[in-house]
């Protein structure tokens, strides 16, 4: 609750950043150049595909972060949007020769008008009801890429060839064929998505969608108009998931409709929940949960059953006792463990306690 | 409050922890109960009492030491679909060679690694077996989509990989090889039975999951050679209404129809059970099925009304109703060294079983250190191989496309068990892969040795 | 277009359909008014006691009734477990929020059924109760007992639930208290005993209707636990309020699902028939007003 309340109020707007902020940025921009630079370097293959995973759902739980923590609106249906935008991409990829860039930003239209119209007559709903009617979208999405399949090179709108004996690989772009050199690619995408939430959280539109989370009454009272904010918000989520699902198609070369089953929404959203979705850290966090984790798992030969009961445990947690979720308790059960080490080493010398 | 949450969280971890860690002593005493059933535990106990299981090796009783060669395989480990019993198997297959004298000494390593489905951690599965484990061969592959993702990678680096395929690139590319004859050849095998029985039409059901197009391509071959119409049928799954599916497909067979299902076992299972509650069972002529089908979890399952009413495409030998060398040794070794093989006695793990005896059969071969060069060119030089679970002889070879396995038996339930209803017949070059690899195999696809 | 008499026995295998889904809907709805939270492990509970069933019948040889009793019992043992855990912590926040606690343990659930019944070597399980056995044929195609069973089942759920909640002291008490628990409290009313109950009950539902969804549909983890979210499509017609729609709107879902199986065209997308109905349904409600779900309104 007080976290909430420090964000929306509008004093916190500051005009020049503060020195904790500064040091913060100081960090952030060290660990993305690490990651950039060194991260290829440092890991095997193996891990360097999955870091290509975490960048690009980094992406989608940073957009569900946002449609959740800036605007309350819970999405069961995120992994049905990143479907739809992973559908767009494949099909200019194979249809057209446009550089990737261009594909990207196709993709993210394509897909934020496709969350537009769905956005639309959803936002008369709220709470529980919108999300399972994000869950039945999804549902239906489901079913319908089921049947239509992903394109494969095929022709014809739908693009898809269900004879081929060999499937053509999505292809990259150019400069970043190799996996290391995707995985950088990738990242400056997930960076270019957050900078850009982030112009959106620190003016207007994140100032209005704080003041419609705090309480809808109030925000109307204060003429802020809800709907067109909303939608919005549901813009802004789709397209950067529609650009994460370009990003995603070129990744994995091949796009299957198995891969984007209803249940992924539910652990996207618990991963989310769990990450924290009041900072663009917890997106971070999210994603690594998401991705990082399993990989790391398989390649200890633990079942993926033991992530699915830790996620389960994770929401239970989450929902209960820490709302803010990890990018919020983890830097705070930090700063107590310092604390509480902090004493005890005074302690010491001293003899009594003070 | 803090501690009550605190104490809410431990309570939930623990009992999460404490049900898991029971579950895992129980699962695997119960899969230890389900490795023998009733009815073909007794058979197996008897052969394996009389064979020793150190024939696998060529010095019994030595224990292999030195630098173990190392052998990849992945497979598809997700909630629904597992296929990790067939690389367990080939394991436990390397491990009785490992302690009757390994290969010239040295023992095999086999690094499992399994995926669920999803073509980043496949990609990523790969070049961890090749740079990190530093395999020099893959061996035991089962995976819904691994041969479309890697197979441009297996070539790049001169992988001649060993597999139980699945997708079309298993089949159609130069660089694997399946002991299985994968859902469309099966479905050939099936859909070939019913055509010999003289149906007048044929309803092919299959799973919606990638490659349906190219499955589907071999039986309306067959079908329309032989003048009869099929309809084909796709349903996604889990399969949650399969009463519409029953009903359906008896529909559109026809009472001189016959249905073919190309669906997992438990999917199977239900659509199977559904016709039979439905009281459809005999309003078709013949109902077949894949391969996936042939287990006797399968034929328990379904009951008496389904003897001889069920035809279902079996890839390699009976285990039932085989009684040879080759057989006696796939059910020791499983008894002795397959604990981890949940399934037991079926074609998953005899797949594992023969696909680690070429492999070692190819690897005795090579003079010299055992590198990714000498170790894929030995596995691309097996030639006529008697594996002794399947109806041909077994080659490699240097094809553009590879399907060894193309014979098949047609076995049918009875009280509980599968039991062969057709012994070895060729599957028909009116598919055209089947034509095409035969001509550039030559006499390597020879006709069945087996029975 | 087929003609008529090819839908007829998909109009039988419809109604069954929609039994299926009116035992999951209405137990939702029903749990719903009793406790507030819209109980999304519902089918994983269900499916849990079931494969423990499975296991004391087909593998320790128990007789039936035994496995049947213990599937019910584990089914009301895990809700009431997490109830009293997790139903006070929760009761104050939005029902969103509870429903979402329960994706929690639905994938705690999830998890632990595949790590203790796995799916590898081709393992196929099933649940046969005797009521399969026997029935009376309808449309050239046989309905077994155990389908009229679902469908009555579904039928006095809903009248005897609604009684029960309307009329009775308890029903009264869980309805009140799934409003506010607090100001319930303040009234005198027993309201860990009373939360008790209904999570308890709730529980015995779900497994119950495990039970007969686990012959019914498969008996499979995935399949059961994520049954649910098609029966989540008549319960939100109904609003989560009204036990008798739910019902009525699961029936025409399974109806219109297995109806659209013969037409070529559509059958590919048939499974689509629950959420589209849900999505139509939920848009048309909402047309003149904001839907929203907050404590009050409960």
């Amino acid at each position: 609750m007080r976290a909430t309340l420090e964000r929306a109020s509008p004093a916190r707007i500051a005009r020049r950043p503060t020195r904790s902020q500064l040091i913060k940025g100081g960090v952030t921009a060290v660990l993305l150049l690490f990651a950039f630079f060194a991260l290829p370097e440092l890991l095997s293959l193996y891990y360097v595909d999955t870091m290509t995973q975490v960048a690009v759902y980094s992406i989608v739980t940073l957009a569900l972060g946002l449609l959740v923590g800036r605007v309350g609106l819970y999405s069961l249906g995120q992994a049905a949007v990143l479907a739809i935008g992973a559908w767009a991409a494949a099909r200019l990829l194979f249809a057209t020769t446009q550089p990737y860039p261009l594909v990207l930003l196709e993709a993210g239209l394509i897909t934020m008008l496709a969350g537009l119209l769905i956005g639309l007559p959803a936002l008369r709903l709220r709470g529980l009801y919108l999300a399972l009617i994000t869950l039945m979208l999804a549902g239906s999405i489901t079913v319908v890429l089921a049947t239509v399949n992903f394109p494969n090179g095929g022709h014809g709108f739908l693009g898809y060839n269900g004879s081929l004996l060999h499937i053509p690989p999505i292809r990259r772009p150019s400069i970043a064929a190799s996996d290391p050199a995707y995985f950088r690619y990738s990242m400056v995408v997930a960076v270019l998505m957050f900078a850009l939430v982030l112009a959106h959280t620190k003016t207007r539109p994140g100032r209005a969608w704080a003041a419609i989370r705090q309480s809808e009454p109030a925000a109307l009272a204060a003429g802020i108009n809800i709907w067109f904010y909303k939608l919005w918000a549901f813009a802004l989520a789709s397209f950067i998931t529609g650009v994460a699902g370009g990003v995603l198609a070129g990744a994995i070369h091949y796009l299957y409709s198995i891969n984007f089953p209803t249940q992924d929404s539910i652990t996207l959203l618990a991963v989310t929940l769990m990450g924290g979705v009041f900072s663009l850290w917890g997106a971070v966090i999210a994603a690594l949960l998401e991705q990082f984790l399993p990989a790391l798992l398989n390649n200890w030969g633990v079942s993926a059953d033991w992530l699915i009961i830790l996620f389960g445990v994770g929401v239970l947690q989450v929902l209960t006792t820490a709302p803010a979720g990890l990018a919020d308790q983890v830097p705070r059960d930090l700063a107590r463990l310092g604390r509480f080490l902090g004493r005890r080493l005074r302690r010491r010398p001293g003899g009594d306690a003070e | 409050m803090r501690r009550n949450n605190a104490a809410r969280r431990t309570i939930l971890l623990a009992a999460a922890l404490a049900l898991a860690a029971a579950g895992c002593s129980s699962s695997s005493s119960s899969s230890g109960a389900t490795g023998s059933t009733p009815a073909a535990g007794s058979s197996s106990s008897a052969g394996a009492a009389t064979v020793d299981t150190s024939s696998c090796g060529s010095k019994p009783g030595v224990k292999a030491t030195g630098t173990p060669i190392p052998l990849g395989a992945i497979a598809t480990n997700q909630p629904g679909t597992s296929f990790t019993d067939i690389p367990n198997m080939a394991k436990a297959y390397f491990d009785c060679v490992n302690a009757n004298g390994g290969i010239n000494g040295r023992p095999i390593k086999l690094y499992i690694a399994t995926e669920q489905t999803n073509p980043a951690q496949i990609a990523a599965d790969a070049k961890q077996l090749v740079q990190t484990d530093k395999v020099v061969g893959i061996v035991g592959n089962t995976s819904i989509i691994e041969c479309s993702v890697d197979s441009s990678y297996w070539q790049k680096l001169g992988f001649y990989i060993i597999d139980s395929g699945i997708a079309p690139e298993c089949y159609s590319t130069p660089n694997s090889a399946a002991v299985n004859m994968g859902p469309r050849y099966s479905s050939d095998g099936a859909v070939q039975y019913a055509l010999a029985q003289h149906v007048s039409k044929v309803v092919f059901d299959q799973a919606n999951v990638p490659g349906t197009g190219y499955i589907a391509a071999g039986p309306n071959a067959l079908a329309k050679a032989a003048n009869v119409p099929i309809v084909d049928l796709t349903e996604n799954v889990p399969i949650t209404d399969a009463n519409s599916v029953a009903i359906k497909e008896v529909n559109d067979a026809g009472p001189n129809g016959a249905v073919i299902l190309n669906f997992t076992p438990p999917q199977a299972l239900v659509i199977l059970q559904a016709a039979q509650k439905l009281g459809l069972e005999d309003r078709v002529k013949l109902w077949g099925c894949s391969t996936p089908c042939n287990t006797d979890f399968l034929a328990q399952s379904l009951g008496p009304k389904w003897n001889g009413k069920l035809f279902v495409n079996a890839e390699l030998a009976p285990p039932d109703d085989t009684n040879t060398t080759s057989m006696n040794l796939y059910k020791a070794i499983l008894k002795q060294y397959g604990s981890s093989v949940q399934g037991g006695i079926g074609s998953f793990s005899q797949m594992g079983f023969t696909e680690a005896e070429i492999a070692v059969h190819a690897l005795q071969s090579i003079t010299g250190p055992y590198t990714v060069q000498s170790v894929n060119a030995a596995f691309k030089a097996v030639k006529d191989f008697d594996t002794g679970q399947l109806c041909q002889l077994w080659t490699y070879g240097d094809y553009p496309l590879h399907i060894p396995n193309n014979s098949d038996w047609t076995v049918t339930p009875k009280d509980g068990k599968m039991t062969t209803a057709q012994g070895c017949t060729l599957i028909s070059k009116v598919d055209p892969q089947i034509a095409q690899y035969r001509n550039a195999a030559g006499t390597a696809a020879n006709a069945p040795t087996g029975s | 277009m087929p003609p008529w008499v090819d839908f007829e026995p998909f109009i039988v295998s419809g109604l069954a359909l929609g039994g299926v889904y009116a035992l999951s809907g209405v137990g939702l709805v029903v749990l719903y008014r009793a406790t507030g939270v819209l109980y999304l492990a519902f089918g994983a509970v269900g499916a849990l006691g079931a494969l423990i069933a499975w296991s004391l019948i087909t593998r320790a040889g128990v007789p039936g009734w035994v496995g049947w009793l213990a599937c019910v019992a584990v089914a009301g043992a895990v809700t009431l477990a997490y109830g009293l855990l997790f139903g006070p912590a929760l009761a104050r926040r939005d029902p969103l929020i509870k429903a979402v606690a329960t994706i929690g343990l639905t994938l705690i659930l999830y998890g632990v059924m595949d790590l203790l019944w796995t799916t590898s070597g081709g393992q196929a399980r099933s649940l046969t109760l005797p009521t399969d056995n026997g029935g009376f044929t309808v449309a050239q195609i046989q309905v077994t007992w155990t389908q009229v069973i679902a469908l009555a089942a579904g039928v006095v759920l809903t009248v005897a639930t609604g009684a029960f909640l309307r009329f009775t002291k308890l029903g009264t008490a869980m309805r009140a208290m799934a409003n506010d628990r607090d100001i319930t409290a303040t009234l005198g009313v027993p309201v860990r005993r009373v939360e008790a109950a209904a999570w308890l009950g709730c529980g015995i539902l779900g497994g119950i209707a495990g039970l007969l969804l686990a012959d019914l549909v498969a008996l499979d983890a995935t399949t059961l636990t994520f049954l649910v979210i098609s029966s989540l499509a008549a319960v939100l017609i109904a609003r989560l309020r009204s036990i008798t729609v739910t019902f009525v709107a699961a029936i025409v879902i399974g109806l219109l699902h297995d109806l659209l199986t013969p037409i070529a065209s559509l059958t590919s997308y048939r499974d689509m028939t629950p959420f589209v109905i849900a999505a139509i349904g939920l848009l048309v409600l909402s047309r003149h007003q904001v839907m929203t779900q907050s404590r009050e309104e409960a």
